[in-house]
């Protein structure tokens, strides 16, 4: 299907059914609320068709482009239908488990996940292992049809919601970095693993610290090869800087536009506000624009890489430069006010900060682009 | 819009351009040179995407090319020609460079060195009713003599007053916003041509230049700064890119805005990763940067425009959703 005549059909849709999809609690919800939200809109998604396109057909997909899950996902932000946090997992980890799971795997595990009635995770940091990603010691050891998984993971989102998790283990010897990692699905409820949410500065329990003492991985549920997770890892990492971006972005727009039509309520036609209206809307149309190529090179089956790092510095600098603008502009609304819409500024003002944090960091981004872009060589 | 040309083609022309830019010496060999090889022809039929693969050279090269003349003629309406130039607006501004009072035109504006050789000008001017494209006598605009920072480029100032019926009104044309943003994407990349070049300067003085025993291209304040400019760099160009396929006068300020933008800074970036061979007029890069300032200023700055742009989201009441998939 074309991407006009989908977004069209899309547009018909979703207006059709705004009621039905609109969430059913006041401002950000609670987790659980946002959580069961985004499953809801996923199934229905799902069951109209739109939510199956731009997924291969072995997974129960109706094919097509990338562009289409673009789409669905930008719709959704744009109309503030579903927050984009829980999105996330299944555009991140959705394509690399299907070109690297055994098929039978991906044919069985992937559909639920598509269609909102499962939630996924992603175990990769550890509390030795962040930036360092090659560094992990969470161990995997060989045995009788699988792994025994032992070790600790920091930082694993959704882990209270999730069914599976895509966890990079230790399978060479200690030092042998990015050569001895092997990537694994893991059943979240299987023995052993326990784990202990850790409380974010804007109130939210989005993640948490997660231990593994013995747990067994059957054969079958190895990604990629044995010791060629970092691959699996490097494949994972353009995925989240594409269409999840894409949809984020979207967020963002939605956020600048709320942001706009309130100081122009305000009266306020100052040159200090048009200014930092005007920089916040030109760093976003950046982004907007790196990632709409970034979106056709995916549709186009060229292999993303290091070159996304831009993507996410752009997303990052444009993230921070909107909520910054909101706290200059609307006078006091992330400091002061209690009600639903100052709850939701303040909330997006502290999150933006995770931005240049999490996903790899600012300076690691830079780092890449030094290196992998601009080739200035070995850093010292 | 225009018929959009094929990539090999493009790039022939690209490094036609660029040569001719490179062996010119001035500005009007280069209009000359220019000319022989069809950019009149190609501004008029592909005038975005043709005007990009011109400035795009022009900034690489930093010849002092006189083509802005062109893109803002061709778009109200006039016929391309090296005899023809154009009165651009006062520096950061994008209003019309002359206004009208009574029987009389006041002037304030900018002009390129095609001034000394053209016959005509095509002069905007502004008036209670809008603003109205005319040509005027070339010679009758007062030159004021001052050089500035790039005499190479050789845009200065001209201000002063003529009379209104020196003025003979365009008959048929564009709009004056849509010459703004034909500018403005022009500019647009030159000014990411002109960024790109100080960033392979000094990216290669970072890998030659050894100090405490290493490249100082292995140290990380470095290759941040480095970084960040291209970073800059990808994302205006990316949105200048975009203009090729969406004429929308903001997504051109835009545009400008960001080249601009990320020139500056690049500049800034580039000329502290050079240090002290940066500062002396034995390495080419004060050519570039000193062209930089000047071009950031034509039709909106990088100062000036954010601003510009905030308004009309303030007058819009909302971000309108320009880049679609």
């Amino acid at each position: 299907m074309d991407t006009a005549t989908f977004r069209r059909e899309l547009e018909a849709w979703l207006d059709a059914n705004t009621e039905e999809l609109t969430p059913p609690y006041e401002g950000a919800g609670t987790m659980d609320e946002q959580l069961a939200h985004y499953s809801h809109v996923k199934r229905a998604l799902y069951d109209a068709g739109f939510g199956r396109y731009g997924w291969p057909e072995s997974v129960n997909g109706l094919g097509g482009s990338p562009l289409l899950r673009a789409i669905v996902g930008e719709e959704i932000n744009l109309r503030g239908l579903a927050d984009p946090s829980p999105w996330t997992m299944i555009e991140v980890l959705g394509p690399t488990v299907i070109d690297f799971a055994r098929p039978e795997i991906a044919a069985s595990l992937v559909p639920p996940f598509i269609r909102g009635d499962e939630m996924w995770c992603q175990g990769f940091s550890e509390p030795d292992a962040g930036s360092d990603l090659a560094s992990i010691s969470c161990r995997a050891a060989k045995t009788d049809g699988g792994w025994v998984v032992s070790g600790q993971k920091i930082w694993t989102s959704f882990i209270q919601y999730a069914q599976r998790c895509v966890l990079l283990v230790r399978t060479g010897e200690p030092g042998s970095a990015h050569r001895g990692i092997t990537a694994l699905l893991v059943d979240v409820d299987s023995p052993g693993i326990t784990f202990s949410p850790i409380e974010t500065m804007h109130g939210r329990h989005d993640f948490a610290e997660v231990y593994y003492d013995e747990v067994f991985v059957p054969s079958d549920r190895l990604i990629g090869e044995e010791n060629g997770g970092w691959q699996v890892a490097m494949d994972i990492l353009p995925y989240e800087r594409s269409t999840t971006f894409w949809h984020r972005g979207a967020l963002l727009h939605r956020r600048c536009s709320d942001l706009v039509a309130q100081v122009a309520a305000l009266g306020d036609r100052s040159d200090t506000a048009a200014k930092a209206l005007g920089q916040a809307f030109q760093s976003l149309v950046a982004f907007r624009s790196r990632s709409r190529d970034t979106q056709h090179r995916l549709a186009g089956g060229q292999q993303l890489g290091v070159e996304t790092s831009i993507d996410k510095i752009l997303i990052t600098s444009a993230e921070l430069e909107l909520f910054e603008a909101a706290r200059d502009l609307l006078g006091g609304v992330v400091e002061f006010d209690d009600d639903l819409d100052a709850a939701m500024w303040r909330t997006d003002y502290l999150y933006s900060k995770a931005a240049p944090i999490y996903g790899g960091t600012a300076e690691i981004q830079r780092n890449i682009v030094a290196r992998r872009l601009l080739d200035l060589g070995p850093d010292s | 819009m225009s018929e959009l040309i094929g990539a090999d083609d493009l790039a022939l022309l690209a490094t036609g351009f660029e040569a001719a830019m490179a062996e010119a010496p001035g500005p009007g060999e280069a209009d000359q040179a220019l000319c022989d090889l069809g950019w009149a022809e190609l501004l008029e039929a592909a005038p975005t995407q043709g005007a990009a693969t011109a400035f795009s050279a022009l900034g690489k090269s930093n010849s002092a090319a006189s083509l802005l003349d062109d893109v803002v003629a061709n778009a109200l309406g006039t016929a391309v020609s090296p005899d023809t130039c154009v009165v651009f607006p006062s520096p950061h501004q994008a209003t019309a460079p002359a206004q009208r009072r009574g029987d009389t035109v006041m002037i304030d504006g900018l002009v390129s060195a095609r001034v000394h050789r053209a016959d005509t000008a095509v002069l905007a001017v502004g008036s209670g009713d809008g603003t109205e494209a005319a040509t005027v006598d070339a010679a009758l605009l007062h030159l004021s003599v001052a050089e500035g920072v790039d005499p190479g480029h050789a845009y200065r100032k001209v201000s002063g007053e003529i009379a209104a019926n020196a003025l003979t009104p365009l008959a048929t044309g564009g709009t004056w916003e849509a010459a703004v943003a034909a500018a403005r994407s022009a500019l647009a990349h030159q000014l990411i041509g002109g960024a790109r070049w100080m960033l392979v300067e000094a990216r290669q003085h970072a890998i030659d230049r050894v100090q405490f025993g290493r490249a100082v291209a292995s140290f990380q304040a470095i290759r941040h700064k480095l970084a960040e400019s291209l970073v800059l760099i990808e994302g205006a160009e990316s949105v200048a890119e975009a203009c090729l396929h969406d004429p929308d006068p903001m997504l051109a300020a835009l545009a400008k805005s960001l080249a601009g933008q990320a020139a500056l800074t690049t500049a800034t970036h580039a000329q502290q990763v050079l240090a002290g061979i940066g500062f002396t007029a034995e390495h080419q890069f004060h050519r570039w940067m000193k062209r930089t300032l000047v071009i950031d200023t034509l039709f909106g700055s990088a100062r000036s425009l954010p601003t510009e742009i905030g308004y009309h989201l303030l007058e819009c009441g909302t971000a309108p959703r320009l880049i679609q998939l």
